[in-house]
């Protein structure tokens, strides 16, 4: 069961955006994390993402107001897509972009009503997209109908 | 990737790795995300969950992408990844990565295996499943 959200007026809505340096220490680090090859000359897949949300230019509070909602509401993460053009580069300085791509309301006959939110997320190098995220947030809404 | 051809139906090494919660906290700093449920167990109890950390979800995200980078022989070999959030993973677990490959096709890129991937806790319940799309090499020697 599905119905309009009473958010659609955010679909297309650009995050401030900004820039990410992918520095080495930092990739060393997230590998290191992963209990994976922090040596590795190419930085970790799971970077694209974390570029993209250090890039966004917005705090996730920020995000979570444009859908009057808060940490408190226990928002979750749903999906989660990464495509790679190219792969990273340690030492790179990424462009980075993103946009509120969908809003969903649905109501579960056990979790009630709730709000899905997709969002992309782009990192942009030398002009060439590098790599684009996308996420989807759940945002229950307990209060609503 | 040694030894076999890739075909569909071709299971990847599984990665296995015990989940530590010191790597959480350095995790949580790199994301710069305050969300206790990732570092004080203090917090957990306040909010009478379990009191076992919550594992972060780019880790958890991670450890497929590490499975798919070694099986396909470098992390720049991954093209595509999608997965879904079913459940948490806590310290201490120990969960499995896994995956099989459904297809495998000629693309401008490359030859490209596509694989049915999942994070499971043993033990446990699955935590991701998901899809990703790898190049591969013709034929592994």
């Amino acid at each position: 069961m599905s119905d309009p959200g009473p958010y659609d007026d955010r679909v297309g809505r650009e995050f401030p955006g900004g820039s990410y340096t992918l520095e080495p220490w930092r990739a060393w680090l997230v590998a290191d994390t992963l209990l994976d090859d922090p040596t590795d000359d190419t930085p970790h897949p799971v970077l694209a993402w974390m570029g993209g949300v250090a890039g966004m230019g917005m705090t996730w509070d920020d995000l979570f107001a444009w859908f009057d909602a808060s940490a408190d509401d226990g928002p979750m993460f749903g999906e989660h897509s990464t495509t790679l053009h190219q792969p990273l580069e340690a030492g790179a300085t990424y462009v980075v972009s993103g946009r509120i791509v969908s809003v969903q309301r649905k109501v579960g006959k056990r979790a009630g009503a709730f709000d899905i939110v997709g969002y992309e997320l782009d990192l942009h190098h030398g002009g060439d997209l590098v790599a684009r995220c996308y996420n989807s947030l759940v945002f229950p809404r307990r209060d609503a109908a | 990737m040694s030894g076999t051809r890739v075909e569909v139906g071709t299971e990847i090494p599984p990665l296995e790795l015990d989940v530590d919660p010191e790597k959480m906290k350095v995790m949580a700093a790199l994301l710069a995300d305050p969300n206790p449920i990732h570092f004080d167990t203090r917090a957990l109890a306040a909010l009478g969950m379990d009191q076992r950390p919550v594992n972060q979800g780019p880790l958890n995200m991670g450890y497929l992408q590490t499975m798919l980078a070694r099986w396909a022989g470098g992390r720049d070999r991954l093209l595509t990844f999608r997965v879904r959030f079913q459940g948490n993973v806590l310290a201490g677990d120990r969960v499995r990565a896994s995956g099989t490959v459904t297809g495998v096709a000629q693309t401008d890129r490359g030859r490209v295996a596509t694989c049915d991937i999942s994070l499971e806790v043993l033990g446990g319940s699955t935590a991701l499943t998901g899809t990703a799309e790898v190049l591969i090499d013709e034929e592994t020697s």
